[in-house]
């Protein structure tokens, strides 16, 4: 009996093991807000294209790992990561120049979007501001500096290096502290000398809300795109300006070498950046565009990171330093922060 | 009927030979990468620049000693909890072996978030010690050692109860009962005869605990905050964040090696014991 | 001693292994947006929804089948083996045994990552396959131990007895063995189950398109949204499981086997 059973459902997955690429898209995204993606971006281009959309999810590193491991034999034809582990997968040959002349919709991005990384492998789709969300009936942040208060300190919760919004957070600590180095030594020091009391040092900014819900903490650096879960608590949260500025990231598409769906993959791309979709996700609170001709409504402007002199205004990083220190920085980190 | 050795290699060679291809290889193959050199050569450099670093050697010794923790916590609980369940009428034992069953179905992930709710500022332990006013201001449990041992016994517990169980009820009845009668005290009992008379039980729900509590991931990853950092959540760190396959290889053999080290000298423990 | 302290010892335990799993329901149905207790509020908006999401639906689908599946390939495995280990002088006795439990000692990462270095990458393995592999390769040591104990507490002369008054080799083994270690392929059966379908780190690096197991869709949900349906998914699992549980011991009294 048990054997019946098993062979039969041996041979269900098997087909599954074929390869079946006929107009199949396989894209690699960030588990985040899926089923807006498949109403508002999957299920529309399906339709217009007569193909099927494959969609694999997960945080961004963990599926460049993959990316990295099916080198020989793309599993995936196009993906969605963040600026700096694009330009890591390029470093790594894992990428193909994306062609401007089949992503028409290129030339209404803003101009920090066109090419982020000047290597012409990557194509900007939404990007963010970073800054600290904090609760204003307990404290007031005019400057990242604010954070290490002897007051606030026990309060706040600090992106861990590891993540996306680490070293963007580490850097506007270290220009509040006037300290500009790009090996983040001295905000490094500062964050070690003060992590007995610093609550976490978060991985998932999602984690972040269920700890201000609790009043485990009342502040943390963030990026936009987690800021409307936090509108939704009972305590009353505000978007800190600080005095130094905000800074931020962007997320970009990239198209895997070696694919054999290049052509679909970056029609794709380009449907993913059209005015349409940029302004559908924006009135969404989705993504925050990066297509200059989306026009929303004031105030759900507000909660996006919207228009050009926001996007002018961000202090974003570069790719290559990010990618250049990163070891520096995660070997500083632990010696001060991890034991 | 049973004397047939080639039937018996047949019978058991599948199941080999799977786990040795599907498991055995791959991983032999992913540890030895940590023996190779720079130039392809063998060598145990990686290793012995992994205990070079302050932090590994940090995060080696708190996960030995986490571990540790957990397993005697589990021991001496899970004994206690054992012997009151062996001690009850049939039907209610079968219900409270089902509870204590349940925390393995609950998805781990799940789990440590409740952790988290409990264990917060305005959670239910703090509330707890407020009410009874045995602390002034909430204490900060989340994010600690502490978070991640009551984690981790929570998580492993079952694993040395049901173990237990299983040997106290192979337990000769008469040999606790002509114990008493010659005048030993429950200590001496429990000593002399019910520990050495359940060894096997205490082998496996020790290696099974001690195991878990290395090689466990989720919880120390979510209840430790990034500022616990035990051995495995290390080595997730240095695979996906920066693909250093050598120092991966490295931790995981030494995870192995602690493993079957305590597997060892558990084993030593209980046959000493059981020398009266 | 014992009269007095064991109903208390019994239930401090039992309130530190439960009390989770009260919190985990008690949140899944408030009527907040966030996981508190106690809940604000009660509500089974976030029962409802967890039905309404497809990733979970589909992880759900491909975790059960890998459960069902894998200890079902494991027991195959592991029974004939289990049956060799304590019924005869097996050849490389130690060595055997090893093998089989060497799965439990091994961190699931390293597990997940070198399949999918070693085995997916070079032989081209789909995904699937390969997380249906690995699954049965860390429940066959459970199969293996549990139905050895089971085997070693049924003595051999029953079936010897068997075969001398005629039956087969074959159906002896099915005719008198089985029924008699019903209990523990029960108890393997079920933590096998429970083991593959909670299980994360090796699950980890074995997910691809389209293919994801249900703990890892929950985390990678979790990272993103911090509602309740995570713990509504959760407590609805756990009761599915408890549910099962008991029957099981109503039916066959596997109590005895574990």
């Amino acid at each position: 009996m048990k054997l019946l059973a098993t062979a039969i459902w041996l041979a269900c997955i098997l087909p599954l093991t074929a390869e079946a690429a006929n107009r199949t898209l396989t894209i690699s995204v960030y588990a985040y807000a899926q089923d807006d993606y498949k109403r508002l971006v999957y299920d529309p281009f399906e339709a217009r294209c007569g193909c099927k959309l494959v969609v694999e999810t997960g945080n961004s590193v963990e599926r460049l790992a993959r990316m990295e491991t099916n080198k020989a034999h793309p599993v995936v034809d196009m993906a969605v990561v963040s600026m700096a582990d694009a330009l890591r997968a390029s470093r790594d040959g894992l990428l193909a120049k994306i062609d401007p002349a089949k992503l028409p919709n290129i030339e209404k991005l803003y101009d920090l979007a066109k090419d982020p990384n000047g290597d012409g492998m990557s194509v900007g789709y939404t990007f963010y501001a970073t800054s600290i969300v904090y609760r204003p009936d307990k404290m007031k942040i005019e400057s990242w500096a604010d954070l290490l208060k002897p007051e606030y300190v026990g309060h706040i919760a600090f992106p861990n290096i590891t993540t996306n919004q680490g070293p963007p957070a580490l850097q506007m600590l270290g220009q509040a502290m006037g300290e500009t180095a790009p090996n983040l030594k001295a905000p490094i020091a500062a964050i070690g000398q003060n992590k007995d009391d610093i609550v976490t040092f978060y991985e998932k900014s999602s984690q972040l809300v269920q700890l201000m819900q609790q009043e485990e903490i009342w502040a943390a650096p963030i990026g936009r795109f987690s800021w409307g879960a936090f509108t939704k608590l009972d305590v009353p949260v505000a978007w800190a300006t600080p005095k130094e500025g905000q800074t931020g990231g962007m997320n970009v598409m990239v198209l895997t070498k070696g694919s054999q769906n290049q052509d679909l993959a970056q029609e794709f791309m380009n449907f993913w950046i059209s005015t349409d979709v940029q302004t559908a996700l924006a009135q969404k609170l989705v993504d925050s565009p990066a297509n200059k001709d989306v026009k929303v409504a004031p105030d759900i402007a507000n909660n996006l990171t919207y228009g050009e002199a926001t996007a002018r205004s961000l202090k974003l990083i570069p790719s290559a330093a990010i990618l250049d220190q990163r070891d520096g920085w995660v070997k500083e980190w632990n010696e001060a922060v991890g034991q | 009927m049973f004397h047939n050795r080639s039937e018996a290699l047949i019978l058991a060679i599948p199941a080999a030979l799977f786990a040795a291809v599907v498991f055995l290889v791959p991983v032999v193959m992913l540890l030895s990468e940590g023996f190779h050199g720079p130039a392809g050569d063998w060598s145990i450099g990686a290793y012995t620049a992994f205990f070079s670093e302050t932090l590994n050697r940090t995060v080696f010794l708190r996960t030995l000693r986490l571990g540790l923790e957990v397993t005697a916590a589990a021991v001496v609980i899970g004994y206690a909890a054992a012997l009151a369940i062996v001690h009850l009428p049939s039907k209610g034992k079968g219900r409270m072996i089902g509870l204590v069953v349940l925390p393995l179905m609950i998805s781990p992930v799940a789990r440590t978030y409740a952790w988290i709710v409990i264990l917060g500022r305005t959670g239910f332990v703090n509330k707890a010690l407020m009410t009874l006013h045995l602390i002034d201001s909430p204490l900060h449990l989340l994010f600690s050692e502490t978070a991640v041992f009551l984690g981790l016994l929570q998580l492993f517990l079952p694993l040395m109860i049901l173990p237990l169980i299983g040997a106290l009820e192979n337990l000769p009845k008469d040999a606790v009962a002509a114990a008493r009668v010659l005048g030993a005290n429950w200590l001496q009992v429990f000593w002399k005869i019910v520990l050495p008379l359940t060894r096997e039980g205490l082998v496996l729900g020790g290696a099974l605990v001690f195991t878990g509590s290395l090689t466990a991931y989720i919880t120390p990853a979510i209840l430790g905050g990034s500022k616990v950092l035990m051995l495995e959540t290390l080595l997730y760190q240095r695979v996906a964040v920066s693909n250093d396959f050598v120092a991966a290889s490295v931790i995981a053999f030494i995870l192995i090696v602690m493993s079957f080290g305590a597997n060892l000298v558990l084993k030593h423990l209980a046959t000493a014991r059981s020398r009266i | 001693m014992n009269r007095l302290l064991s109903p208390v010892v019994l239930s401090l335990v039992l309130v530190f292994l439960i009390g989770p799993f009260f919190v985990i329901v008690a949140a899944s149905l408030s009527a907040g947006e966030t996981l508190a207790f106690p809940p604000h509020g009660l509500s089974l908006q976030w029962m409802a929804k967890v039905f309404t999401i497809d990733s979970f639906r589909a992880s759900f689908a491909i975790s059960l089948l890998l459960a069902v599946g894998g200890t079902a390939l494991a027991l195959m495995l592991g029974v004939p083996a289990a049956y060799a280990l304590s019924r005869y002088p097996l050849p490389f006795k130690e060595a055997i045994r090893a093998i089989l439990s060497a799965p439990i000692v091994v961190p699931g990462i390293i597990v997940g990552l070198s399949i999918l270095r070693y085995l997916v990458v070079p032989f081209g393995f789909s995904i699937t396959l390969a997380l249906f592999f690995a699954h049965t390769a860390l429940v066959l040591p459970y199969a293996v131990r549990v139905v050895s104990a089971s085997l070693d507490n049924l003595r051999s002369d029953i079936e010897e007895a068997a075969v001398l008054l005629g039956s087969s080799r074959l159906g002896a083994f099915f005719r008198v063995v089985v029924p008699n270690i019903r209990g523990g392929l029960l108890a393997a059966f079920i933590l096998g189950f429970v083991t593959s379908f909670n299980q994360v780190p090796v699950s980890l690096f074995l997910s691809g398109p389209g293919i994801q197991t249900l703990p890892i869709n929950m985390l990678g949900y979790m990272e993103t949204t911090y509602d309740p349906s995570v713990a509504a998914l959760s407590a609805l699992l756990a009761f599915l499981s408890v549910g099962i549980v008991f029957l099981a011991e109503r039916f066959l009294g596997f109590s005895r086997y574990v």
